[in-house]
């Protein structure tokens, strides 16, 4: 039984009723087990400015190259010291910091991805970060982020009649900054952000804003912030889930420990779960990888600036879990950690490494077909040169192939749509996660249709259907490479309902977007040309 | 001056911002570079000058930027059929309307086109005001001697109405009061034109002791039959409306049998002044009869009456601190600002100047610049949305495109209007309730209904394409004004800044300027890191892209071609912030 028919079929209403003064009814009890049991959730984690993924999951079995003085001596972790993965023959294993990372991987609750890449590598930070983001090739540029479009994609009416009885909540959420192009949809953000200076609903507390003072300026100050919160359209869904949800764990990194700023932005990631928050996608960024120099400590090579990284990052994704464990929402969260690339295998003079190719990404859950370590390690060539760089064993595309498709349960023929192309899925998610003869839910009928194509697919030409509220409106069709092909209106138009004919007969068949831009509100439908 | 203490402390960057976020609408980087490295009392002379004759130009007032049709040959605004029986227009499209009254057998009615012709025009006058407190002062007086273009009906009349503000600007208060109280527009809008002997009407007697001069302060004490006398000496004053068949514009006059000849006596509060009306004067001076001479006398006692109690300049003071500094005026201001900055007023009580030395006087106080002061006052939506244009210095046509300037005054007039001040139509005759309304005050201004206003409208100031299509222009394709298009650069914007190549620097430089109050350098860190350098730890990235898009828009290389995106997310991030709604 699907939730929402479910809850339909409940006499009782959710909203505005109190937990903690119903806490004891059955009733309400089985009603938020199957919110808990329902809802899947991910949680991503981007490791900004690139990752030296040979001192993350290090390949033992490499020692005798990566140990010459031409290599990666002068920033070689000792080998005693390495976190040995089991099942590996003692050839792999996880950088010293990762205590909690390592703990998660012995007990069956994480997976390590080696090799992740895409066929030709871009080493400016910003684009590499958008190609992940996107899922473009490397001379491809999208501006829709894969997480955006499978958002889109569920929910193809966001954000107009947002949020509604049945999706009261963001869709995704931002932890922590402004919302990244993975979770954008044809410029539209798929996600909402609760990192502003205004914070309207103050979680990140003094994490990026300022407190008011105890003065005039504070009182106006603290008076706008109010009334931010109050007409957020989200703001009372997440407020509510915030209050009602709560942390267990002890084990977050404390002020002045490594990953206390992450460790601060999951815990709120965890409190909402458990406040019984409907958002699918948590986003969560942290910096501080692009180690060009001093990446270790002079003396002890297991100990520096990268360790403190990856001893934050690990700590943090250990404890999150730990939390999500004991709040009893374990087997609907997963998490997936991802750099924009590399580093290089040949560390430079400064005692750090330079941009470089293929990465190791993990993924974490319960759910998660744990233990394993998918791909083989790097084979280092003693005569690696200042430029030489990992292959490719997998393309990252196919690690959210995998996410969406046995996480999500996207069917395979629409995993194309989002993903653009055909990806290998990875055996990471157990498929039973995915019952095959469900039949999928895509929200369709949330939020008003303001503008769709019309008929659907269609052979060389269809026809537009869109509102508009008065003032300036922009319809535009999109390719599938995000490029603006055709400009259907540009300017006033009184407000009312409208029909335009689009005319795509020079156009290969394909997948195609149709987008209106009316003042601030924005919608994207997706259409098929099929060969007639 | 007097006992108001001055201002002594450094004058730096931070207090420079303060003064000119309050007597400007919005601070750009321009108006920073053009009172660089004075004193305060050198801002001052600039900032609060003589007040500057009216516009002479024609092009320099309202234009005719309407039409009922946008084909000229089918366009029937402001055509009438004359003697000859042909259609002919009293205001030619282009040309102003404010000297040409409103023919009686016109065919489209242009009435409401004109009120919105002077909105709109008024706005611009804010989006392109001189680098002095003039505009602002001019709506503090609509904020005090507010009336309603929807009430007063005619266009003309509104017009001389605002008229009057900027030709007392920072002059005499009681000559503006003197000259208001029998102009036409507020004649009608008052009922001052129905007040009669037979039939006297209160209601401008009453208007002009308490919301005008007086007030209902803890000082104020004038009765209900100081009401009545007020009203009894503004007697027989009418206005003369559209004269049929000829370009007469309406005008007010005296009729001699509608006035109360009889005396006036007015209460202890005005030390039992009695006025009367004067037979002995017999020579009717410049006036149309001796008898409107006598009446217009007694208008002059009955002011100069009402100035002679020392409550007129302390209402006035409270009002002019209200609306430039904060509204809570505690006894320590009451006794440190309002009542030596009163004094001020009363000594220049008759002097053309008055309101120049009391402006200067109160910006240049130790109060005005105290810390508790600085960034607490919620901006109005003229000044949010003004405020924004002058900020981006965003980019509107000039008269040679008509249709398009006109087009992005509207589209400001409308956002303040959408947003809770209709320029020129404030709620009622009290103006609008944010500088008087305990306990809110300026609070007023946002709120559940108006904050999501704001929000989507400088949303789309920030990331809108504006455009103008042919139906929106006079003349079709020929209009110079015909497929206008623009959408803001914010490139432009922060290039503007003294080191925009600098992470560091430009949040530094953009906080100070766009936001209200200061952010701590740990949330600037965070800020440039989220925005500028996307996460990335070097500051290099951002000066690299920098470089690289200043040199070449076109620019490949990805540190560049982000640039234009990441700062237009910058800037709508800080413009989200609450702390863009104070100044």
């Amino acid at each position: 039984m699907k939730r929402r028919s479910f809850l339909q079929s409940v006499p009782v209403t959710i909203g505005g009723m109190t937990v903690t003064a119903h806490a004891s009814s059955p009733l309400l009890a089985a009603l938020n087990a199957s919110l808990l049991d329902t809802d899947r959730v991910l949680v991503v984690i981007q490791l900004s400015g690139g990752n030296d993924g040979l001192n993350t999951v290090i390949p033992l079995d490499q020692y005798s190259a990566l140990a010459l003085p031409t290599i990666r001596e002068r920033i070689l972790i000792p080998e005693d010291k390495v976190l040995i993965l089991s099942g590996t023959q003692d050839a792999t294993g996880l950088h010293p910091a990762m205590t909690g990372m390592h703990e998660l991987f012995e007990a069956g609750k994480m997976a390590i991805i080696q090799g992740v890449g895409y066929e030709k590598f871009n080493y400016s930070h910003f684009r590499a970060t958008d190609i992940m983001m996107t899922g473009a090739d490397s001379t491809e540029f999208l501006y829709s982020g894969w997480l955006g479009r499978y958002l889109a994609y569920e929910f193809p009416n966001y954000p107009v009649g947002f949020p509604n009885q049945d999706m009261p909540d963001p869709l995704g959420i931002r932890v922590g900054g402004n919302v990244v192009l993975g979770l954008q949809n044809q410029s539209v953000p798929m996600a909402i952000s609760i990192s502003n200076t205004n914070d309207p609903l103050n979680l990140t507390g003094s994490l990026f804003a300022d407190p008011a003072p105890q003065n005039y300026l504070g009182k106006e100050l603290s008076y706008i912030r109010e009334v931010q919160r109050q007409t957020d359209k989200f703001g009372d869904s997440v407020k509510g889930a915030a209050d009602k949800g709560t942390n267990l764990s002890q084990r977050y990194p404390i002020q002045n420990q490594p990953g206390y700023t992450l460790g601060q932005q999951l815990k709120i990631v965890a409190k909402l779960i458990s406040g019984g928050i409907k958002t699918r996608i948590f986003w969560l960024s942290t910096g501080g990888y692009d180690t060009h120099s001093n990446q270790v400590a002079d003396t002890d090579h297991s100990t520096g600036k990268h360790a403190n990284l990856l001893k934050g990052l690990s700590d943090c994704v250990g404890a999150f879990m730990d939390d999500v464990k004991l709040l009893g929402a374990e087997d609907r969260v997963m998490g997936m950690v991802f750099s924009e690339f590399g580093r290089r295998i040949v560390s430079n003079a400064s005692r750090g490494t330079d941009h470089g190719a293929a990465q190791p990404m993990f993924v974490f859950g319960s759910k998660v077909i744990g233990g394993t370590v998918m791909g083989n390690n790097p084979v280092i060539d003693p005569q690696s040169k200042v430029n030489s760089n990992l292959p490719m064993q997998y393309d990252y595309r196919s690690v959210y192939a995998t996410i969406l498709g046995d996480w999500f349960c996207v069917p395979e023929a629409d995993l194309e749509d989002i993903l653009l192309r055909n990806y290998q899925k990875l055996p990471i998610l157990d498929p039973t996660n995915c019952i095959p003869t469900s039949v999928h839910d895509r929200n369709e009928k949330l939020g008003d249709n303001i503008v769709y194509a019309y008929p659907n697919p269609f052979v060389d030409r269809t026809r537009i259907k869109f509102e508009v509220f008065g003032g300036h409106a922009l319809l535009q069709i999109i390719n599938n490479e995000g490029s603006v092909i055709r400009v259907l209106h540009d300017g006033e138009l009184p407000a009312g309902k409208y029909d335009i004919d689009c005319d795509l007969v020079q156009e290969p068949a394909g997948i195609y977007y149709v987008r209106l831009q009316n003042g601030p509100l924005q919608q994207v439908k997706n259409m098929m040309k099929v060969r007639g | 001056m007097g006992n108001l203490k001055p201002y002594t402390g450094s004058f730096q960057r931070p207090e420079l911002l303060h003064l000119l976020r309050r007597t400007l609408f919005g601070v750009n980087q321009d108006d920073l570079r053009h009172f660089a490295n004075l004193t305060l009392a050198e801002v001052l002379n600039l900032l609060v000058p003589k007040t500057p004759p009216l516009p002479t130009r024609d092009e320099e007032k309202p234009l005719r930027a309407y039409f009922s049709n946008p084909d000229p040959k089918l366009d029937t605004m402001e055509a009438y059929l004359n003697d000859k029986g042909e259609q002919v227009f009293a205001v030619e499209w282009g040309k102003t309307w404010v000297d040409t009254a409103i023919p009686s057998n016109v065919i489209t009615n242009p009435a409401n086109s004109r009120h919105v012709s002077l909105k709109n025009w008024w706005t611009g006058k804010m989006i392109h005001q001189e680098q002095t407190a003039y505009e602002r002062m001019v709506q503090f007086y609509q904020t005090v001697l507010s009336t309603e273009s929807s009430v007063i009906g005619d266009p003309n009349l509104a017009y001389f109405l605002q008229n009057l503000f900027r030709e007392f600007a920072f002059g005499n208060y009681k000559a503006l009061i003197k000259k208001i109280t029998l102009d036409p527009g507020m004649l009608i809008y008052l009922n001052g034109y129905l007040n009669t002997k037979a039939a006297p009407d209160e209601n401008y007697g009453r208007e002009l002791q308490e919301l005008f001069t007086v007030g209902k302060g803890p000082g104020s004490g004038y009765t209900e039959d100081d009401v009545k006398a007020a009203a009894r000496v503004l007697t027989g004053w009418k206005v003369q409306r559209r004269v049929t068949g000829s370009n007469v514009l309406p005008y007010t006059y005296f009729s001699a049998a509608s006035h109360d000849t009889n005396p006036k006596e007015f209460s202890a509060f005005y030390g039992n002044r009695t006025i009367i009306y004067d037979t002995t004067i017999t020579d009717k001076g410049t006036f149309e009869s001796v008898e409107e001479r006598r009446a217009f006398m007694e208008m002059e006692q009955l002011i100069d009456m009402i100035f002679s109690t020392e409550e007129v300049s302390r209402f006035i003071c409270r009002r002019l601190w209200t609306f430039f500094a904060y509204y809570d005026i505690t006894p320590e201001i009451e006794q440190e600002v309002i009542e030596p900055l009163a004094e001020i007023f009363r000594q220049y009580n008759d002097d053309p100047d008055q309101l120049q030395y009391v402006l200067k006087a109160m910006f240049g106080s130790e109060y005005f610049f105290k810390q508790e002061h600085r960034g607490c006052m919620i901006k109005s939506a003229i000044e949010f949305h003004v405020g924004i244009m002058r900020m981006t210095q965003f980019p509107i046509p000039d008269v040679n495109k008509l249709d398009a300037q006109y087009y992005m005054w509207g589209v400001i007039r409308a956002y303040n209007t959408n947003a809770g001040q209709d320029l020129n139509d404030p709620p009622n005759v009290a103006g609008w309730p944010a500088y008087y309304q305990v306990p809110s005050f300026y609070e007023l201004w946002v709120d559940t209904a108006s904050y999501p206003v704001r929000k989507s409208q400088y949303e789309a100031l920030a990331r809108n394409t504006f455009s103008i299509g042919r139906n929106l222009v006079y003349n079709g394709t020929s209009s110079p004004s015909f497929d206008f298009k623009v959408k803001y650069a914010w490139f432009d914007f922060a290039a503007r800044f003294d080191n925009p190549g600098d992470p560091n620097a430009l949040i530094a430089e953009a906080c100070e300027l766009m936001l209200g109050s200061p952010l701590s350098q740990d949330v600037q860190t965070k800020l440039k890191t989220n925005y500028l350098l996307g996460g990335q730890a070097n500051d290099h990235y951002w000066t690299d892209g920098w470089d690289a898009y200043k040199a070449d828009p076109n620019t490949s290389i990805p540190e560049g071609k982000r640039v234009p995106g990441v700062l237009q997310e910058l800037f709508m991030y800080l413009m989200s912030s609450a702390e863009f709604h104070l100044c």
